[in-house]
């Protein structure tokens, strides 16, 4: 039998290139974007146009969030940490960028120039938070599950209290050219950063969106995918068959921290302001409770599942207060009664197309 | 068997304890190329724990492995199989959300190169592969059967047929040396028949030496053409089936067992049994 | 500052009890079903609010005084915290947890997640009112809510070892809030003094009665002559200090709490109790053989649900014993799911963690070594109080897995 890598080289070369299939997911990100943007103001009002900002963001943080707990299978309860570097750094690029580019922040004249400085802070945000979650996966290798967990939880807790003891926010251009390093780090200590202009319209939202959900479920069918699903199925028995679990961990710990990061980078640009809270456990909780009812392992069960979470108490206001009580008893007895999830590790097309040819590959 | 060929897979007085227990003490093997071995024992002999051991799952306590010349023992046992020690487990451990096809796919994984930039922008490079590790495990699948069943979800098989996964996966590693922990186990006699002319004819098609577990004794003392015996973590005995067959030694262990257990659980009559049919046959 | 240090100590010592008695919790549950109960720390704040409800119900409704309660407060609130908790942890076991015993541990995982949830998140729903002040304003709902809270006092401030310095005639100044003292004083520095007052006032009906009460010295420290004019608090008039004798408390260097010495106390016979049962008993031999393993366990004929629901109410009624004693020493029950309390619960899970799950004595090691790297920590640079403890955490997961006293196990393959 021929090696993998002389069958490799015998693939000949119309297989291995399809534009259609290689391109056509990145124009529907684009066409997502727009559509979204253009259609929503003409079928809702403003309210409801900025929930979909909301919904966007968390369809982002659950998706990212769904590559480490769903397909790696490494319960972090950390997210809400990796969403808050992405949040802070993101508008803090932003509003001291402004301020030292233009004097100050959130004029119309500067909207372009803050929009690329969005897209910055959406980079740097990205950057930072994968930077953390490098920091968080090297231990990860050395623990089990509940451990793992609760090492999480304890990042985003610690998250929590460095922001809460960072200076006072610089809000004069001034301040800020004094000495620009402090002021990008000034994060305003607990009442959080203030005045970040609201940039991410949903055309943003939405195409950071579409691409975490082309790069997410790309990766999930690919050969890292299936060493991502052999370390959450078996980790013996993937090691055996030479999966090396640290490289691949901390590869899903570092994607899920970067999206994580751009989900809260977009966040602060809604017009919602960062808070050391907002790094804490109970955000973390929230977008856990959206994969586990999507399916761990399901990209576009966590997609249905945020959709869901963030429209269902938007809907019912009288909700509110029970709102976490829900939640926690939908936990305890989707465990119960359908463990997996609404779709387990499958998507929703797969459900209709039940039985397909035979698939492991590329879409 | 003219010539003695060269030493493939050797072990030297590997060893380990679990608080106390010795489950494996000074045991050394030597697999040549091509080689088909069998390792029996009573239960709890630590035949187990000795793949355990050469595979990098426990880290040896004492002496060393070397595969081909190189040295295995502290390595990891990713870095294990990438040297080219494949392995299947007695409790069956496939990855039972995936497909059939999937769980053959991951075993050629350690063989290809996996860039998140060609994945994500789905690269020529990366098609390439993919499509490569798709056709080489379908291909594996043929060998075995089990290419109607590739997508299938592993966990969905017959017992049988994940047994034979499991074999097809530690394949698709590309190994030299194929180690295998009871692959009969749970089999009807005809497809424990086929199974062995299929361990036989993976030799001879793979190229890969062969260290086989088996509590059936009338399989191995058929399929292997050396022997080493396991009792309470050391070798009581090695030799050709003949040889160890009649030795004393070995027929104590076994018996011995038989007696101790007495009213105990059935399993370990087995042993008797079989080694009785092995004789007669 | 050595005095500082001491005083760290003797907060170390009575908190890293509790911490200690929390962890047990973990630590047992561990034990028979080799999974971390998340919902033990929820456990321990349901106790927490248990006792200040039934405390605030008792004292509105059976017309207690409460600056003085009697003795049988106490017992009746630690009853209810007893009670409730190992009723609730009885439940958890028994309806979230057993059917997934054989379930992956993910799913068990996330159960446990969601029990925790669901107690945190329960309590914060604001109920019915069931106990009301005079004027009749709300003071304790069923469940508990989402506002900050204070603990009554059931116990009088007491510390032990406070000293008499002088004794004798005292009066009121020319002004209200001033006493005068019949002899000269010194006061030094570093230390809290207070005039013990007993007085005479004339009740609503007319009759005479004896008041004892302490109020502090609002002076700063040096000599003062007799028949100096020292401020106090609370401010006493002229009238009332007519003829009032005093008696001048100087307080150690290092106080010791009578609250302290209890919880030291109670912690350290509930410890022993514990060491007992699990080596002397009968039910503690059955958990030490589902700890060491279920399957062989019940092949012995150890009816293995009895030995883990017994173990969950252990569990849980160790960690309410805590949670009645904690408020006793830190009366606010503020923020209470989100922010502190939680925290409080992951601290002993972080004790249990580092003297080594599964591991009795590690627990108590672990408890009382949290709490000094807390309380030292915090003395060093407060705002990172918490930072230290999960530091602590991830640095001996990494470097000892297994714990301080753990020891290691194999997955079998
Ligand atoms: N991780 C471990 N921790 C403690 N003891 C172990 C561990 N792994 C194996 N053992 C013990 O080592 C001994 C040898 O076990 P092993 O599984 O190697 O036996 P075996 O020869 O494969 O038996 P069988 O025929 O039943 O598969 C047994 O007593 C077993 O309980
Ligand atoms: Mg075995």
């Amino acid at each position: 039998m021929k090696t993998l890598a002389q069958h490799t080289k015998d693939v000949p070369a119309s297989r291995a290139f399809r534009p259609a299939v290689v391109f056509l997911p990145w124009v529907a990100c684009v066409a997502v974007a727009f559509a979204v943007q253009l259609v929503a103001p003409a079928l809702f009002d403003d309210y409801w146009v900025n929930v979909l900002r909301r919904v966007g963001v968390f369809v982002i943080a659950a998706v990212s969030l769904n590559i480490v707990n769903g397909i790696t299978g490494q319960f972090s309860m950390g997210h809400a940490g990796f969403m808050a570097i992405g949040s802070y750094i993101g508008a803090s690029t932003t509003y001291t960028g402004s301020l030292l580019l233009h004097g100050s922040v959130g004029d119309d004249s500067f909207a372009v120039q803050g929009t690329m400085l969005m897209l910055g802070g959406l980079v740097a945000g990205a950057c930072a938070a994968a930077g953390a979650g490098y920091l968080v996966g090297l231990p990860s290798l050395r623990l089990r599950g509940d451990y793992l967990a609760i090492v999480t939880l304890g990042f985003g807790e610690i998250i929590r209290v460095l922001l809460e003891l960072t200076s006072k926010q610089v809000d004069t251009a001034d301040g800020a050219r004094a000495n620009p390093f402090a002021a990008f780090f000034s994060f305003n200590g607990p009442t959080g950063f203030f005045g970040t202009p609201a940039y991410a319209s949903n055309f943003w939202i939405w195409l950071f969106v579409a691409i975490t959900c082309v790069v997410a479920y790309r990766l999930k069918r690919s050969s890292s995918g299936r060493a991502f699903l052999s370390i959450r199925e078996d980790e013996i028995a993937a090691r055996a068959m030479g999966i090396d679990l640290t490289k691949y961990k901390v590869r899903a710990f570092v994607l899920a921290a970067a999206f994580g990061g751009v989900a809260g980078a977009l966040f602060s640009h809604t017009g919602v302001n960062p808070s050391p809270t907002d790094a804490g456990f109970q955000r973390s909780f929230d977008i856990i409770i959206m994969v586990v009812l999507g399916g761990l392992g399901s990209i576009s069960g966590s997609v249905l599942a945020a959709i869901l979470l963030v429209l269902l108490p938007e809907m019912l206001r009288g909700l509110q207060e029970y709102r976490l009580v829900l939640y926690a008893v939908l936990l305890i007895v989707m465990m119960l009664v359908r463990p997996q999830g609404l779709f387990g590790v499958k998507e929703v097309w797969d459900l209709w197309g039940a039985k397909r040819k035979a698939r492991g590959g590329t879409p | 068997m003219s010539t003695a060929p060269a030493t493939l897979l050797e072990a030297s007085d590997i060893g380990i304890t679990f608080g106390g227990l010795k489950a494996v003490q000074g045991l050394s093997l030597r697999v040549p190329t091509g080689a088909l071995h069998g390792l029996i024992g009573p239960n709890g002999a630590g035949k187990t724990t000795a793949f355990n051991l050469l595979t990098g799952v426990y880290q040896t306590q004492t002496g060393s492995v070397t595969l081909a010349g190189t040295t295995l023992s502290g390595k990891r046992p990713h870095e294990i199989a990438l040297a080219g020690l494949s392995r299947t487990f007695q409790n069956i451990r496939l990855f039972g959300e995936l497909s059939v096809l999937d769980n053959v796919m991951l075993g050629s994984h350690l063989r290809g190169t996996h860039r998140l930039i060609r994945t994500v922008f789905r690269t020529p490079a990366f098609v390439r592969q993919e499509e490569a590790m798709r056709e080489r495990a379908l291909e594996l699948l043929g060998i075995f059967g089990l290419q109607g069943l590739a997508a299938e979800q592993a966990k969905s098989l017959p017992y049988g047929d994940q047994r034979r996964l499991e074999i097809c996966r530690a394949l698709a590693t590309e190994p030299k040396v194929l180690l295998l922990d009871e692959p009969a186990a749970g089999m009807n006699p005809s497809e424990k028949k086929s199974l062995a002319s299929t361990i036989r004819s993976i030799r001879e098609r793979f190229g890969v030496a062969i260290l086989l577990i088996e509590h059936d004794m009338g399989l191995v003392m058929d399929i292997c053409e050396h022997i080493t015996v396991l009792d309470h973590g050391q070798v009581i005995s090695a030799g050709t089936p003949r040889f160890v067959q009649d030795d004393p030694k070995v027929i104590e262990a076994y018996l011995g067992v038989v007696e101790e257990e007495g009213t105990g659980n059935g399993e370990r009559g087995t042993g008797k049994a079989s080694l009785g049919k092995a004789s007669a046959g | 500052m050595g005095y500082e240090l001491l005083q760290i100590l003797t907060v170390t010592i009575a908190v890293g009890s509790l911490y200690a008695l929390v962890a047990l919790g973990y630590t047992l549950v561990y034990g028979v079903l080799k999974f971390i109960n998340f919902a033990h720390s929820d456990v321990f704040v349901l106790g927490a609010w248990t006792s200040f409800t039934t405390a605030v119900f008792l004292i509105a409704t059976q017309g207690i005084d409460s600056a003085n309660p009697p003795w049988w407060l106490g017992v009746l609130v630690f009853l209810s915290a007893l009670v409730v908790c190992g009723g609730v942890g009885y439940c958890i076991e028994r309806f979230a947890y057993r059917p997934l015993r054989k379930a992956p541990r993910l799913n068990v995982l996330i159960t446990a997640i969601g029990v925790s949830l669901l107690l945190q998140n329960v309590g914060q729903i604001t109920g019915p009112t069931i106990a009301r002040s005079e004027q009749g304003s709300p003071l304790a709902t069923l469940p508990f809510g989402a506002t900050p809270k204070r603990m009554p006092t059931l116990l009088p401030e007491v510390v032990l070892n406070e000293s008499t310095l002088a004794k004798g005639q005292a009066q009121g100044g020319a002004a209200r809030g001033v006493v005068v003292l019949d002899q000269q004083i010194t006061l030094e520095e570093g230390r809290q003094y207070r005039l013990a007052i007993t007085r005479m006032q004339a009740g609503s009906d007319g009759a005479l009665r004896t008041i004892r009460e302490s109020l502090s010295l609002a002076v700063e420290s040096g000599t003062y002559a007799a028949g100096t004019e020292l401020r106090t608090t609370p401010r006493r008039t002229p009238e009332e200090l007519s003829g009032a004798t005093y008696e001048l408390r100087r307080g150690p260097r290092v106080p010791i709490n009578l609250i302290d010495v209890i919880i030291v106390v109670v912690s350290l016979s509930l410890m022993v109790g514990l060491q007992v049962l699990i080596y002397r008993t009968k039910m503690g031999s059955a958990m030490r053989a589902l700890s060491h393993n279920v399957e062989t366990a019940s092949l012995m004929g150890i009816n293995t649900n009895r030995v883990i629901s017994f173990t969950f109410v252990l569990g849980s009624v160790l960690a309410a014993s805590a949670a009645f004693l904690y408020p006793m020493k830190y009366p606010g029950l503020n923020q209470t799911a989100h922010g502190i309390w939680v925290l409080l619960g992951l601290k002993a899970f972080v004790a249990a963690v580092v003297g080594g799950i599964g591991n009795v004595r590690g627990a108590v090691l672990g408890g009382f070594l949290i709490a000094a790297i807390e309380f030292f920590g915090a003395w060093a640079y407060a705002p990172l109080r918490d930072v230290y403890v999960f530091a602590v955490l991830i640095l001996v997961l990494l470097y000892r897995p297994n714990g301080l006293l753990g020891k290691a196990v194999m997955e079998k393959v």
